[in-house]
Formats: structure tokens, sequence, C-alpha cells
């Protein structure tokens, strides 16, 4: 089979022989779950519980709130403990429900059921899909609701399921792939079945030969939905890049994949539209990795969405011997964010606890030189962006050049810019504050 | 609040590190990129040291010390953190050091890493904010503050010109020689160390092929279609082999601090490199075309970075199409062509433009050169015999014994219808720097009654002081078959007070007057002044010598200095093949 690829890119270290081969395993929940009311990208959810009351296993705690938004729901059997702030991945306190775990996973009513799913029309699959509160699992948290009702269904010509997996150390969608590849193409189905022109490809990295043997021994037969290889290399498994590897289209500022006809969703979204639609499962839990080289025994579990980060560590046998590890990290090394603690509740889109021993970050920062120009940066930006122009503009707080010639307010974060540079310059630090100052000014020009 | 959790991860991660992402790095710094520069500039460096010898060692190892002690010392006395641990003023010394004849003295390599880091580098922000190559703006110094030491070649104790000034000057070229890199040269002159060099880099990851293809690629296709000898492959790779195009178009060029950030913009200053290096070497001072050139591209690397910001993928044309079928042709490649192709065009403007006013001016100068050496002529005149006897020799090599000299035309100059004189208007192909023209004044009874030049292009202070009065007036006045140049070294004054005025003057004179007090054996009876006068008064005299004797403006046996020898013989041939002509073809009026 080819393997495709996008432009630009990097190929950091993958540490996925860490956890790799290691099946899931349940990850105990403890005895209190967080749910913060703003998993996903859109309006936070609004509470329909209160204090005190008892709710079961997959009922809705938190319901959405317009169109962009998901609802929430509870993951294990017991009574709200508290609807109040608690910190997030980021340290900051944030609006949550807190649930008592009574350690019955007593089910709410309906969960679980096998629903014929064969004659269900585009609209309803839809809305199976909005009640159960499913956003995108792979990191951003998109509602899939939204997604999958562009504005021309019939001009979507590819969906993508992606597997590419292409941050280092997680390998939680590799084991989904191994495990459960039918139940991915059984989701691929139902959702082409509302995108009537489009063909069903399942994207894999070429690092993941396991995943791409089982999910092409369940296409098998299947006339919509294929495999498709591609290079095994960081952002591969960003939307844009995704799109650019497998039909060569690069969206401009402001466009949505539909907009060049591509929808992309991750398999774990896959899987959890199929549970839905045809077991009436809303999330109330995800795969999840435990990672890296402070960790004890890195693994891969299924973890109920509200557990705290610290449970999972504790599935993984806890820190590694020796010194006390410097990173904590939500997510993978790339585009992980790097938490003060471990309290957080485990939310519906994220993926993984990634634990480093050293900080790389902490290190570079020593090396650091001037810009040497060498424009390693712009060759790595998988959209085109100079990086080092970027940086100069944001030194100089030139945000027209910023946004307006650089395009800098397009940056998806990925990080390989600072990744490759040899000077060690801070780039996506000062792209991210850079972006947020572009933001307040522009918030505060609206509200005059 | 959890209190029990959370004080679990307090306890055993002490104070988690909190940063933006990504938490990985890779492992290259700017010190491994230098390295790696360092690395690939070894195998020039080493045949340089292998064909040039120790001295050749000396050079390198002072330039990179000076370079690296200039900054150490630098970031000391400003009291900013030490810079040198990147390796960059290693890099910029070892490039430098290439660049250098290997014979200089070691006081040129330290000044020379001296004015590139302190001047170039650290005065205008250090790292990553020096406008120009520091290696090439310290050779450019050097070049203007030492020039004869920067220019004189030597290899095993012999002074000989490069492979550049061979080519300038029409002789063959030792391509393989030149490639190899034991043709005398600057130290990195090995084609063959620097291409393996840059090969190295590349697959490193350190350079990308847009700037030396387009600087080499432009280059060829300048030199070929206005370097006046076609797309010769001998001509093309003579003129690869030399001048350093080859270090420049791979190191000097690619330095990642002055040259633009994207590859569109790589191939836009490329091609500004090859070209200026052909506008030059074709049409200009051959020598350091190409340091002229990258320092040149250098000052405009802003200018193309702020016009070539590379649209993002999504916003370039038919990003939204996705993949193309068929054959597309690389934008690099049809941009760099079109670039060629219009300079080619303008150039050839030029030419055509220029063509006619030049040649109208030729034609003054030529006037104005037949009235000084034919004084008394009102107006000059073809003579139809002599006319006939020029076009016979249909442009080719006149006669034998005379070198490459070849008869232009022959006037006669006539005061009322007196005629007083004739002119010989000869040109002599075997220049150090290109061809020598000259008109020689022949009265009737074939006394020379004075030479003037109307095309003399000689290395200045050495070549260039055959037009010197000193030198020209033996001439005047003497009738005689044929002159002789002195061998012997006898150095008369006139020439010596005109090398006095040379920049090359101490050294020169020095060895003048070691000269002069070593002679005797040509003309023991006369001093060292007035020598060429009291020679040239007694052979007037005798209408019976055959043969005059000429003195050289200088003489490269002993001051070491190449190309006045030969200028000198080139414009003896010239003369003598004149007079010859004239003695065969006149017919009466002797």
């Amino acid at each position: 089979m080819k393997k495709l690829t996008f432009k630009g890119g990097v190929y950091p270290p993958e540490g996925k022989e860490l956890a790799r081969d290691i099946p899931f395993r349940d990850c105990p929940p403890g005895d209190e779950l967080i749910y913060p009311l703003s998993q996903h990208i859109g309006k936070p959810a609004k509470p329909v519980v209160a204090k005190g009351d008892r709710v079961l296993a997959g009922q809705r705690i938190a319901e959405a709130d317009g169109f962009v938004s998901a609802h929430i729901f509870c993951s294990v059997s017991g009574r709200v403990k508290a609807l109040e702030n608690r910190p997030d991945v980021f340290g900051i306190n944030v609006p949550c429900i807190v649930v008592e775990n009574d350690g019955l996973y007593e089910k709410a009513e309906g969960v679980g059921v096998p629903a014929d799913c064969t004659a269900l029309t585009p609209q309803e699959i839809l809305a199976k899909i909005r009640d159960a509160g499913i956003i995108g699992a792979g990191g951003a948290g998109f509602p899939t609701h939204v997604k999958l009702a562009p504005k021309n269904p019939d001009a979507v010509e590819f969906l993508m399921a992606n597997g590419a997996e292409c941050e280092p150390y997680i390998t939680c969608d590799d084991q989904l792939m191994r495990t459960k590849a039918d139940e991915i193409v059984a989701g691929m189905e139902l959702m082409l079945r509302l995108l009537p022109n489009a063909q069903g490809i399942i994207v894999i990295e070429e690092n993941k030969p396991e995943a791409i043997a089982a999910v092409s021994a369940a296409c098998a037969g299947k006339e919509r939905v294929r495999v498709q290889v591609v290079a095994t290399k960081y952002p591969q498994g960003g939307e844009r890049s995704i799109i650019s590897a497998l039909t060569g289209r690069y969206l401009k500022p402001g466009m949505l994949p539909a907009d060049v006809g591509c929808i992309v969703e991750n398999v774990g979204t896959v899987r959890n539209i199929y549970r839905a639609v045809c077991f009436n499962e809303p999330v109330t839990e995800r795969t999840f990795t435990v990672s890296g080289d402070g960790v004890k025994s890195p693994c891969n579990l299924i973890v109920k969405t509200g557990t705290p980060f610290v449970k999972a560590l504790e599935a993984a046998g806890g820190f590694a011997d020796g010194d006390a590890p410097e990173k904590l990290l939500c997510g993978g090394p790339m585009m992980g964010i790097s938490m003060p603690g471990l309290s957080a509740g485990i939310c519906k889109n994220n993926n993984a606890l990634t634990v480093l021993r050293r900080d790389a970050v902490a290190a570079a920062q020593e090396k650091q030189t001037a810009c040497i120009r060498c424009g390693r940066c712009s060759q790595v930006c998988p959209l085109g962006l100079v990086p080092q122009m970027m940086a100069d503009a944001a030194k100089k707080h030139d945000y027209a050049r910023y946004e307006k010639k650089l395009y800098g307010l397009d940056c998806i974060a990925c990080g390989c810019c600072t990744f490759v540079c040899p000077a060690k310059r801070p780039l996506m630090q000062t792209f991210k504050q850079t972006k947020a100052e572009i933001m307040a000014i522009k918030r505060k020009e609206a509200a005059k | 609040m959890n209190q029990t959790t959370q004080k679990d991860a307090v306890r055993t991660a002490a104070k988690p590190h909190m940063s933006a992402s990504p938490h990985l790095r890779n492992r290259l710094t700017t010190g491994k990129v230098m390295l790696e520069v360092l690395l690939s500039l070894l195998p020039a460096a080493v045949v340089g040291v292998w064909v040039n010898g120790f001295h050749a060692f000396l050079v390198i190892a002072v330039c990179m010390l000076s370079s690296v002690a200039t900054e150490a010392i630098f970031c000391l006395v400003t009291r900013k953190p030490t810079t040198v641990t990147d390796g960059s003023a290693a890099v910029t010394g070892l490039l430098l050091a290439l660049c250098l004849p290997a014979s200089v003295p070691l006081y040129v390599p330290f000044l020379g890493g001296v004015f590139a880091i302190l001047v170039v580098k650290c005065l205008f922000g250090g790292l990553g904010k020096n406008f120009m190559n520091p290696a090439l703006a310290a050779r450019c110094f050097l070049l203007i503050s030492f020039g004869s030491v920067m220019t004189r070649y030597t290899v095993d104790g012999v002074s000989c010109a490069t492979p550049l000034a061979d080519l300038a000057a029409g002789r063959p070229v030792d391509i393989m020689q030149a490639f190899w890199g034991f043709s005398n040269d600057v130290i990195g002159g090995s084609v063959a160390g620097m291409l393996i060099g840059g090969i190295y880099l590349w697959l490193v990851g350190g350079i990308t092929l847009h700037i030396p293809v387009s600087v080499l690629a432009s280059f060829t296709l300048f030199v070929g279609l206005f370097g006046g000898h076609g797309f010769d492959p001998a001509y093309l790779f003579a003129h690869l082999c030399s001048g350093g195009i080859v270090m420049g178009a791979v190191f000097m060029a690619t330095d990642p601090v002055t040259s633009p950030t994207n590859a569109f913009g790589h191939v836009v200053y490329g091609c500004i490199i090859g070209i200026l290096s052909g506008i030059f070497r074709v049409f200009g001072s051959a020598t350091d075309s190409v340091s002229y050139a990258i320092i040149t591209a250098n000052l405009v690397v802003p200018i193309i970075d702020e016009y070539c910001i590379p649209r993002p993928y999504g916003l370039r044309s038919g990003a939204q199409e996705g993949k193309k079928k068929g054959i597309v042709l690389p934008k690099e490649a049809v941009i760099l062509g079109v670039i060629t192709l219009i300079a080619g065009i303008c150039l050839s403007g030029v030419y055509a433009v220029t063509k006619e006013p030049i040649a109208r001016q030729q034609q003054a100068a030529s006037l104005a050169s037949y009235q000084e050496v034919c004084p008394g002529a009102d107006r000059f005149d073809y003579d139809d015999d002599l006319s006939a006897a020029v076009e016979a020799l249909d442009g080719g090599v006149y006669g034998t014994g005379f070198g490459k000299a070849y008869i232009n035309e022959v006037v006669v100059g006539t005061a009322g219808d007196q005629i007083v004189g004739y002119v010989v208007s000869v040109t002599s192909g075997d220049g150090v720097e290109g061809d020598i023209t000259l008109s020689v004044g022949i009265s009737a009874d074939g006394t020379v009654t004075g030479i003037a030049f109307t095309e003399l292009n000689e290395t200045p202070g050495m070549g260039s002081l055959c037009g010197e009065p000193a030198f020209k007036d033996q001439f005047v006045g003497v009738k005689t078959d044929r002159f002789d140049l002195s061998g012997s070294g006898l150095v008369i004054d006139g020439a010596s007070e005109a090398t006095g005025t040379a920049d090359t003057a101490s050294g020169a004179t020095g060895t003048a007057d070691t000269a002069s007090g070593a002679t005797g054996t040509a003309d023991a009876a006369s001093g060292a002044t007035g020598t060429a006068d009291a020679a040239t008064g007694a052979t007037t005299s005798s209408d019976t010598a055959k043969s005059v004797t000429v003195m050289t403006g200088s003489s490269t046996e002993i001051d070491g200095v190449s190309g006045a020898t030969k200028s000198s013989r080139a414009v003896v041939n010239a003369i003598n093949a004149a007079l010859d002509f004239f003695r065969t073809y006149k017919k009466g009026g002797m």
C-alpha cells in the first residue's frame, strides 16, 4: 500500500514501545468523580442535577447549552456531592459536578440495550449522536453532531477515521483499533449513511502494523470503507495534515474540513458513535494511556470519565522509582498540557497521562541562543507559516503583521517549529501568548 | 476538596514543571549546527594544508583562534554571557582562512579574524544579527588593506597566476588540478573538497540545495551566454573550478544568518549571486567576483525576505483542488530560468545600446593616440597598399617571433601634402589581464616617433607601468630593426620611481635596490640612475646598431611580482611587429 503524507512535520522519538502491546484493563475510578461542565469546544453544559441527588451510570447530569455544546453523563452510580469549582488540567478552578461513587455501578434505564439501527434516518442517527454527548475524542473535543451536519452533506467526498495517533507515547487508539476494529468499521458505515457521496477511509500510521492488519480484516468485503496507511510523522494525526496527506488539499484560513469535502473523526469517536447508535450508550468511559519514563508500568486503560488523573496513575503502578518526575502531562509530550497536580477529572477528550522524568524544556532553555535564521521552523511547519518571522513580529508587538501578513492566528500549535529549533527558542510559548493577546484585543474591540 | 488524593500527587511529584507545549526538543543545537559546518569544511581544509604545507595550517589556526578570542573578549568586556560555545566564531574563522592565500603573513589572518568577529558580527549585535557574511566581509577588508599579499599566490615558492587569472587572460586552465585543489589558489581552493563537504552538509540537513544550485546554474548560464566562449564545457568547467565559486555557492552564500529564510527567497538570492558573479567575472575585475557578489546579495536579503514571505499552503493556488496529475515543473527551476532570461535580455540590450557610443569613443581614442605618436600631422589617411597588406593578414597573428601580435590598421599622417609619418595600430594578445593595443608612430626613415596605448588593462602597479612615460619614452627617437628586453634585471630610474607610486612600494623598491647592486653585467659603465637615457642616447647615435635593449618596468625574477615581465615583453613584441610590418610593406618614400 502506498504511504501518503503531508508537507513539513518532524520525527520526535515515538516512545510507543512502552505501552503499545499492553491490553486495556479497567481503571478503578475511586470514590470521587469530577465532571467539568466544559469538556468540549462551545458553550459549557448546564447542570441538570442538584447537590444530594442520586445519579446512575449513564445518566445525563448536564445538558448541552445550544447547538455547539454537548451533554455530560455520569459514569458511576452515587450521589451528587457538590456543584463547585475544582482545578482543571491547567490548575485553574472551573465549575464541576462532583459525584460520590457508591461502588454499585448501577446503570440508568436503557443504557447498553441493543437497538435496531438499520432503519434509522440520518436525522435520527444525528439525534442519537447528540443525545450521547459525543465529542471529538482525539483532543480538541468538537461536538460530533455539529461536525457531521455540514451545510451540504452531499458534497462530502471523504469521511476519514483518524487512527494516525502521531503523538509520542500514546497508544490507546492503537489498542482500540486492534481490539475493536469491527466496531470502528460499523461506526464508519453508520456515519456514511449521513454522507451519501463520501468514501470512508480509516487512516493509520505505518508504525501500527497490528492495527492495520486488524482494521483491514474488518474492512474486508465492505464497499465504502477502506484502510489507508500513512507515513509515521508528527503531526500526521492533525486534521489538516490528514486531509492534505490523503487528498493534497489544503485549507484556507478560516475554512472547515467540510469546505474541501472532508470530515475527519478520531477512531475513538467513531466507535463511540457505534456504541451510542446501536447500544444507546452515552460517553461515560474512554480509552486512555498512562505512559512516559516516569511511570512504573505504562499501560492502556479503560477509564470512566470524571476519574481523577491520580487514579489512572495508580492503575499504572504509580511513579517510577527514583527522583520525582519533572513533568506531568495531560496528553502527549508534543501538544499535551503540563499539569500542576493530578487531581483534575479526566474528560471525554483527554486521552493520556504522560509522566516525564526530565523536563526537556528547562534543559533547552540553558542552551538557548539567538535565532540563526536557519529556516528549519518554516520547513517543518505543516501549514507553511514562517515561525521565525512570526516570533519577530510578536516580539515587536506588531499584531497587524502577525495576523494579516504572516497568518499567525492560523497556527495549530503543533509545536514542530519549537521541537526542531536549534537555537532552542520558545516559539510556541510566544505564539500562544500572542494569540491570547490578539484575541483579548479583539474581544475588547467587539465589546465597544 | 479531596485532600488525600491531592496530597498523594504532591508527595510523589514534588513540584512539576509548568511550560507551554511542546515538551520535547530535538537534539540539534546551534553548537551542533556549527560543528556540522566545521566538519563539512574539513576535506577542503585538509587538501589545502596538504598542498600548501604547514604555513597553511598556521593560517587556519591563527584565523580560528583570533576569531574565537575576539568574541570571548568582546563578551567579557561588554559583560555578556560568553557565546563562543555556540561555535559560530570558529566557523567564521575557518571559512575566512579557507579563502586566504596560503602564503599570507600571519598578521593577515589575525586581523581578518578580529575584523570579521568584532566589526561585522559583534558590533551589529552578535550571532544572527550580522547583515553580511563576516568571513567574506573580512576577506574584502583584507583585500583592500593588504592587496599585495592577498593576491600573491605561490606554489613551492614560485609565484604564479591563479587559475582565474589564467582564465581571464585567455590561457588554458588545468581543470582537473583546479578541481582537486592542486593549483595555486586560496587554501580552500579544492573544489572536490568543497563538494564533498557540501554533500555532507546537505545530507545532515545543514543546507538545502536551493542556494548552491541556483548560484551555480545561473552563473554557468550567464558565463555561457556572455563569456564569449559559448557553452564550451572546458571553458565553463574552468570557470566553475576557479575563483571560489563553488566555495561561495556551497558555504558562503548558504550562511543562514545572511541568506533568506525560505526556499523561494533562496532561489532569488542564489540567482542574484550567480548573475552578479558572472557580471563581475566577464565584464569586471575577475578576481573576487564571488566575494563581492555574495556580500552585495547579503545586503538585499532583508528585501528578498520581505517580498518572498511564503503564503500558507492553504492560500496557494489550487490548494483546495488537491493533487494534480501529470508532470509538474519544479517552480523554482522555472523562476530561475525566467530571471536569468530577463537578465540576459537586459544585458544584451545594454550591449546593443552602448555598442555604437563605445565604438565612437574607441575611434576618438585612436585618433588622439595617432596625433600623440605622430606629432606634426594634421590628418591621417589610409594608404591603399598598406591597408591591402593589413587586409591580407586577415586578422591573424603577424609574423613569427612577436608572440601573439595583430596588426589592426596603418595610417599615413600628413601635414598639408607632406607625409610626416606613419602610425601602426598593433595589438598583443599576450597581456596578463587581456589584450594590449597600442599605436606606434614611425617616421618615414623608420625611427620610432612615439607610442601610445589605446587598450592597457594590466595589473595595477605592475604591468600597468608599461604605460608610464619612463617606459614608453625609451622607444622614442630610436631607429632600429628590433628592440630587446633586458632580462638581467637592470633597473632604470624611471620605472623605479613609477613603482614607488604604486602600493607595492616598499617591497618593489627594496628589491630594486638590491638588484641594481647586483647588476653590472649588462652595462657596467652606467650607474643606477640615468642608465636608460645613456643607453638610448648611445644607440640612437649609432645607426649601425641593429638591436636596442629596453628595460622593463620591474622585474619578476627579483621582486616576485608576476606579470610585469610578461606585459613588457608583450609591448616590445608588439612594437617590433609594427616595425617589421612597416619595413616589409612600405614601398617607396624611404
